[in-house]
């Protein structure tokens, strides 16, 4: 009974059988893709696992393909399996089909690497990190990422990719470094990181001072005035938003209606905190103090929306490829050999 | 630098002239025309791999990043697997329906625009170099098993002396089919490589990328099918024909009628 079912689980004709019905399936299913952009658009964005128990779990009408094809080809990797492991302990006087035997462990390795990462992945997309900013490194505990450096990669003048480097932190201590361009991600474990995007936000303003030349304003920066008094930029507001109880809230980050919040002290203590709109004017205590701020231009700071993916199965993935890889050469170098000696296996 | 348009022209007549000798050796038997034949395919050959090589040097990478530059070189693609079996097997007019497929592509790929664009850098890897050289070589080979999947067909029905016995003809079948394979194979891990470190995942539910492993799995399930005795000669050479459809939408197809992020859309 179990030689039969064993017989059946390595069958060459189940094997077609389910290649087949997972072809037509695909097939047909995959036709969905263009029309339905709004329901498959994201499914490169969350690893499949997630998007069946979301997206996937909601339209059942037009993604059961997708579940199905999922059952066949995991069937179809459990019949891989077996055939693999029928022929193993025949190696010795098989081996001239190792090419074929071995593409077919890595098709079984792809597919359970796929499962994993389906299941246990993570992806986020649009993570944004400013130069020089850290974030948490999403599905990673106790790990940051760490932007040093940023810049648009220019080809006759357009910009047509993002090279960068990082760093991976687990708490402080980095464990990981790289210089990040198109094709050369961060790769730590099963996580994979890559700018996908770039943009530059307004952080400050650059400001002509009487008598002092160029200042720049920036959040947490500070300007040494004579006397001993100090002004301090206590926060940077690019697109300001009037509360009601007066002062402001940040109302976006285009650079429309710009206000600083500012504090003014002296040796004896605290002279003036309050805020400076720049459509307003320099505040009256400020102009007092001869600090007639003239604005020249705005400062801006580059960052990194962030691709920023956790694969488990991906290592497991990779022995696949490179199983199969090795398969295919070896297949083809002895396909004439094979011919040669006219070595034809058995019809079923 | 040579002229990569007039040369292409030459070779385009070289292919033309090289069908008719073929034809023409169909009605005439002499061994003569068909040496003639092959000598023009290999000539217009060698003028493909000149402008190849020449085009590959001055841009300083493989030039396959438009749809002058894919066509050109499944062409030369095709006109290599062809020499293949010719070489091999002396396949002579068996092998025409890849002439006409190299020289519809060739009259398709003279009238666009030849220049050699700068290389994006998200294209500056060798991943994508191998990923596309051994797709198009596939799917060269994909394109000669349809051919000798039509003509076992043919045999079958007609019984012409002017064609290769059944046999050899499955031989034939099999062969492109095993060798398209392997080498599909490797693009698509290549692909997957380039994707995991271009995308952060190595498999995409893009429509290309969807119908690429379609291609491979019909394949694989091809590979296996020839150890079936039912689906031997007539059933394979009609898998043959009917997989060269999923190639030929897979790689026309999506681009013409649905939208994808494949790189090369």
């Amino acid at each position: 009974m179990i030689a039969i079912l064993w017989r059946f689980c390595c069958s060459l004709k189940l094997a077609i059988v389910l290649a087949s019905a997972a072809t037509v399936t695909i097939m047909g299913g995959s036709l969905l893709l263009p029309g339905n952009p709004r329901l498959f658009g994201n499914l490169d964005a969350l690893p499949l696992g997630e998007w069946l128990r979301s997206a996937g779990h909601q339209a059942l009408g037009r993604t059961w393909w997708i579940y199905l094809a999922g059952l066949l080809m995991v069937l179809l990797g459990v019949n891989t399996a077996c055939c693999f492991l029928d022929w193993l302990p025949r190696l010795r006087s098989r081996w001239r089909k190792g090419g074929e035997y071995l593409i077919h462990l890595g098709f079984v390795l792809l597919l359970a690497g796929y499962l994993w990462g389906s299941v246990a992945g993570s992806r986020s997309e649009g993570v944004r990190l400013d130069v020089g900013a850290m974030t948490a490194a999403p599905g990673l505990p106790g790990h940051y990422l760490r932007l040093e450096e940023l810049a648009p990669m220019l080809v006759d003048g357009r910009p047509m990719g993002i090279a960068g480097r990082v760093a991976l932190l687990r708490g402080e201590e980095p464990v990981a470094r790289a210089t990040v361009r198109p094709n050369h991600p961060l790769i730590y474990g099963d996580l994979v990181a890559f700018p996908a995007s770039i943009g530059r936000s307004a952080v400050g303003i650059r400001f002509r001072v009487p008598g002092r030349g160029i200042a720049e304003l920036t959040a947490g920066s500070r300007l040494d005035l004579a006397d001993g008094r100090t002004l301090r930029i206590l926060d940077f507001l690019p697109q300001a938003f009037p509360l009601p109880g007066g002062g402001f809230a940040r109302g976006g980050d285009d650079l429309v209606d710009p206000a600083f919040r500012l504090a003014l002290s002296g040796p004896e203590g605290n002279l003036w905190q309050g805020w400076y709109r720049l459509n307003d004017g320099v505040p009256a205590p400020l102009a007092q103090a001869g600090l007639l701020l003239q604005p020249v231009e705005p400062v801006y700071r580059l960052y990194g929306l962030f691709t920023i993916n956790r694969d488990p199965g991906a290592p497991l993935a990779l022995a696949g490829g490179i199983a199969m890889g090795i398969g295919a050469l070896f297949a083809l170098f002895s396909f004439y050999a094979k011919r040669a000696r006219g070595d034809r296996p058995e019809i079923a | 630098m040579l002229a990569t348009k007039p040369l292409l022209i030459v070779a385009f007549i070289a292919y033309l002239l090289a069908a008719g000798l073929y034809l023409l050796h169909l009605r005439v038997r002499r061994p003569a025309v068909q040496r003639g034949a092959h000598l023009l395919v290999t000539t217009a050959f060698a003028l493909q791999t000149l402008i190849l090589g020449q085009r590959w040097w001055s841009a300083g990478y493989l030039p396959v990043t438009n749809l002058f530059a894919t066509q050109f070189f499944f062409s030369w693609s095709l006109a290599a697997v062809y020499l293949y079996f010719e070489i091999r097997y002396r396949i002579g007019a068996t092998g025409l329906f890849v002439i006409f497929l190299n020289l519809l592509l060739l009259s398709s790929a003279i009238p666009r625009d030849a220049a050699l664009p700068p290389l994006i850098p998200a294209l500056d890897t060798p991943l994508f170099t191998f990923h596309v050289v051994f797709s198009f070589i596939g799917y060269a080979f994909f394109a000669m098993a349809f051919s000798l999947g039509v003509l076992y067909l043919l045999q079958r029905r007609r019984g012409s002396a002017l064609l290769p016995d059944l046999a050899q003809l499955r031989r034939l079948n099999e062969e492109a089919i095993f060798l398209g394979f392997l080498l599909f194979t490797l693009c698509m891990i290549l692909g997957s490589l380039w994707a995991y470190v271009a995308w952060g995942y190595w498999f995409s539910w893009n429509i290309k990328g969807v119908w690429s492993f379609l291609v491979w799995l019909f394949y694989a399930g091809m590979c296996h099918a020839k150890f079936v005795r039912r689906w031997q000669g007539t059933g394979y050479a009609w898998l043959s024909i009917a997989g060269f459809g999923v190639v030929l939408f897979t790689y026309l197809g999506i681009g013409l009628l649905m939208s994808s992020n494949h790189p090369l859309e």
